[in-house]
């Protein structure tokens, strides 16, 4: 085991990018390697040491073997834990953009808050966020139709605009309320929201599934009601209290369900 | 300066060499036959030695590149690279930014390249990417195919004042040549409908493409273009179309020729490949590739270029707006359209072609078909139709493709293809190989020709001196086997050396040099005064149906820096 601890020493208001420092490339770096490594920053690069304390502890055979700590505030580090397929990182504070982006195994840890694109393009692995994310958390690349597609997303704060765009597997919990738009697109996978959702989720939703467990601002034209139902069980967990299932969205022939807690949305009953 | 390419293997079709151990002389940007005792040497020996390639018919400037770029981020971020103290960043895959497309084809060792879909209202658009693109010269085609002005003298018969429209347009559009795209089909698209076959009239005009492309053939041939009348015929991507393309081929053979051209055709039909198809649906298509390519091959006032498909996620783009739409209800993907007032339309969707799909593999069967029936490599030309059947920066692996029927038939058999390609085409019975000298033809030497370039694609003494040396040694290299298919598309990929115009732009696959691309244009002589007349006559309906006043359409001269003008003297 390999414990790999960076504690900011110095801020720069240009983010930093951290997709070179993923254990799949650092797990055999030595003090050295990381002391001669430089970071993007903007179009140029500079010495890690300059921002960052570094100490290593044991060593790694390889990156499942690698635990990274983030010691600090990483509000202006990008891309912490993009594309890795193993290991374990800590961020013990804030994460810039793109925290997980791409990831297909392992898991990322955010004590603090994170910015968008949080679990972009997902393919496996777990990002758990301890206080809020912005826009986009778990979707596709700009233009790119094709989404998270494994893996599990847990925040447990808010959620902004558009959580999971594209979305064709894995699963999201988001423990408080969430911004438009979310699961919109979505092909397959499950989301499921406990706070407040002010509009529009799920919308042009091939299939999957999305439960809302508080009040929804705003439902889309395209969802039918299939039923109320008493401690339904969905994707193998028993929910508890009375639940509208919807189908859609029926604009684009979707087989999709969104479930809408019954009680906190007498309105559309 | 003066450069010796020492002890190269060289291949120039077009000069009858090849295979020959020789040296390539240059002198102020021209090949010569002898040099100062001060040329540098460059020692190439033993080496591949081939003039630079010559692109028949690509897109890569204009308006619909620049709509993909902004629908299709996504496919910006394929093909990444930082800038280099030559270069500046690259991106992109299937529609790249305006340096990569540059430094991709240089790096290829190509030096010359057709922009084969120019709409005059956006032609200062397109000259303003050419601007953007380093290291090749650039013949940009205007579209004609549709445009209301030819619609109406098409109607009228009035082939004269055909001529001197034309003739006045390419002027005013800095193009080459013409282009002629579904004609009558993108109009009917206006209506939101599509023509079918040639004799199917265009809403309100009832003008049908037969006489459109009849007419543009004849008018090509009375002002004697260096390139024959371009052609991207009726009905693309339908099963069933061979019949259609046919009677295209069929339908102007008794139009002579002008005597002053070079060229032997006198109609260019483009990515034949998506015009080949037999059966009545996708579901029974099959190949239509033998009854096409007997018919080029017993004629010779046709050429064509495959489109190849390439196997890759890529982008369509097309002025065949109609058949863009019908893609969008095939594939769900996301769809952009684009109207271009009086003169056509187009369409962009991106386009899975995966080997594992039986449609995508038919058609990637039926363009190698169409390479291997077409016995003589002057009528046939490599393409892809970039980026429609495929990015350009996969010639060098329809090369390999071409090179190796042992390969071809590994694919087949290991599954790489659906086995459509043996069920519903011929590729399978094809053992047909290309040598190194086809290659330099479908490559150079033919598309050169055909666009009537006297001093392009090939290496005799006046020609530009843009050559290309790639680092393998044909003389020990078997090319046919299937394991080298791989080194062959490495190699052509990244050229040791690109020489345009006599300066070296590439040196061991890498830019050594960015130099500006050059327009290259047509410009009519003799038509001055039926011009003037024709611009008197039009100008009515122009303000009244354009959204852009005349002063404003015209591409100026400094949208074209450099360039190099073609006079031709029209006989008349
Ligand atoms: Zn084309």
């Amino acid at each position: 085991m390999k414990t790999i601890t960076l504690t900011p020493k110095k801020f720069s208001s240009i983010a930093l990018e951290f997709d070179e420092l993923i254990p799949d490339k650092v797990y055999d770096w030595n003090k050295e390697d990381f002391e001669k490594y430089e970071v993007p920053i903007g179009n140029s690069r500079f010495p890690l040491t300059d921002y960052f304390d570094i100490e290593i502890e044991g060593s790694a055979e390889g990156p499942e073997e690698v635990k990274m700590i983030l010691d600090g505030d990483m509000g202006r580090v990008k891309y912490i834990g993009c594309k890795m397929s193993a290991g374990d990182i800590l961020v013990n504070g804030d994460a810039d953009l793109q925290v997980g982006a791409e990831m297909t195994g392992g898991s990322i840890k955010v004590n603090g808050n994170a910015e968008s694109y949080a679990g972009r393009e997902m393919k496996g692995g777990s990002l758990e966020i301890m206080g809020n994310v912005r826009e986009y958390c778990g979707t596709s690349y700009i233009g790119e139709w094709r989404g998270m597609s494994d893996g599990i997303i847990k925040v447990h704060g808010n959620a902004g605009k558009q959580l999971a765009d594209c979305m064709s597997g894995g699963e999201i919990y988001v423990d408080g309320g969430c911004d438009i738009l979310a699961g919109i697109h979505m092909t397959k996978g499950y989301i499921e929201i406990g706070g407040d959702v002010t509009r529009w989720p799920a919308g042009q939703m091939k299939n999957g599934t999305v439960v809302i467990k508080g009040k929804l601002g705003r439902l889309l034209e395209g969802f039918e009601v299939e039923g109320i139902y008493k401690n339904p069980e969905i994707h193998g967990k028993q929910l508890t209290g009375k639940y509208i299932k919807y189908k859609g969205d029926i604009g684009v022939n979707g087989k999709g369900s969104l479930w809408l807690n019954a009680e906190k949305n007498r309105d559309l009953l | 300066m003066e450069y010796i390419l020492k002890n190269g293997i060289v291949y120039d079709p077009t000069n009858k060499v090849n295979g020959d151990k020789k040296d390539v002389m240059i002198k102020d940007g021209k090949i010569v036959d002898e040099v100062s005792s001060d040329a540098k040497v460059i020692d190439v020996t033993d080496k591949l030695v081939m003039a630079a390639g010559v692109d028949v018919h690509s897109h890569i400037a204009g308006p619909k590149l620049c709509v993909g770029r902004l629908y299709r981020p996504e496919d910006e971020r394929r093909g990444v690279k930082p800038k280099t103290a030559t270069t500046r960043a690259e991106t992109g895959f299937s529609i790249p930014s305006c340096p990569t497309t540059g430094y991709r084809y240089s790096r290829m060792g190509y030096g010359t390249v057709t922009e084969a879909a120019v709409p005059p209202l956006e032609a200062k658009h397109t000259h303003e990417e050419i601007m953007a693109i380093p290291n090749i010269d650039i013949s940009p085609l205007t579209l004609f195919g549709n445009n209301w002005f030819v619609l109406q003298y098409v109607k009228e018969g009035n082939l004269d004042d055909l001529a001197a429209f034309v003739s006045s347009w390419l002027k005013i559009t800095k193009g080459y040549g013409i282009k002629c795209v579904n004609p009558c089909g993108s109009e009917a698209w206006g209506w939101g409908m599509n023509v079918h076959g040639i004799d199917d009239p265009a809403p309100y005009w009832d003008v049908t493409g037969r006489q459109v492309m009849r007419a543009l053939v004849q008018v090509n041939e009375m002002l004697g273009l260096p390139h024959s009348m371009h052609v991207h015929t009726n009905d693309l991507g339908h099963p069933g179309n061979y019949e259609t393309t046919l009677k295209t081929m069929d339908c102007v053979k008794d139009i002579k020729k002008n005597p002053s051209v070079s060229r032997d055709q006198i109609m260019h039909c483009t990515h034949l490949q998506f015009h080949a198809y037999g059966g009545t649906s996708w579901r029974d298509a099959n190949s239509g590739a033998e009854p096409i390519a007997d018919y080029i091959n017993k004629h010779d006032h046709i050429t064509c270029d495959v489109g190849q498909v390439t196997l890759d996620e890529t982008t369509t783009m097309t002025a065949d707006a109609p058949m863009e739409y019908d893609l969008y209800k095939l594939s769900g993907l996301k769809w952009a359209n684009k109207d271009i007032e009086l003169e056509t339309a187009s369409g962009l969707i991106p386009c899975i072609y995966s080997g594992k799909a039986p449609v995508s593999t038919l058609q990637w069967a039926i363009g190698l078909e169409l390479f291997l029936l077409i016995k003589d490599p002057w009528k046939v030309v490599l393409t892809t139709d970039s980026p429609n059947a495929g990015p350009f920066l996969r010639y060098p692996r329809i090369i390999s493709w071409l090179m190796s029927s042992d390969r071809r038939t590994e694919m087949m058999e290991n599954k790489e293809v659906h086995k459509w390609a043996t069920k519903r085409t011929s590729l399978g019975t094809l053992d047909r190989v290309y040598d190194w000298n086809d290659i330099a033809t479908v490559t150079r030497s033919a598309p050169a020709k055909i666009l009537g370039f006297k001093e392009r694609g090939h290496l005799g003494v006046g020609a530009n001196a843009d050559v290309a040396v790639y680092d393998l040694e044909p003389e020990k290299f078997d090319p046919t086997k299937a394991a080298n298919a791989p080194v062959v598309e490495d190699v052509l990929s990244r050229a040791l050396y690109t020489i345009k115009d006599g300066q070296i732009v590439v040196k061991d696959g890498k830019i050594a040099k960015v130099v500006p691309s050059r327009h290259l244009w047509s410009n009519v002589q003799g038509f001055e005064k039926q011009e003037k007349k024709v611009l008197n006559d039009i100008m009515p309906m122009f303000n009244k149906y354009y959204t852009i006043k005349f002063e404003n359409y015209k591409v100026h001269d400094h949208y074209i820096e450099p360039s190099i003008e073609y006079k031709v003297n029209a006989s008349k």
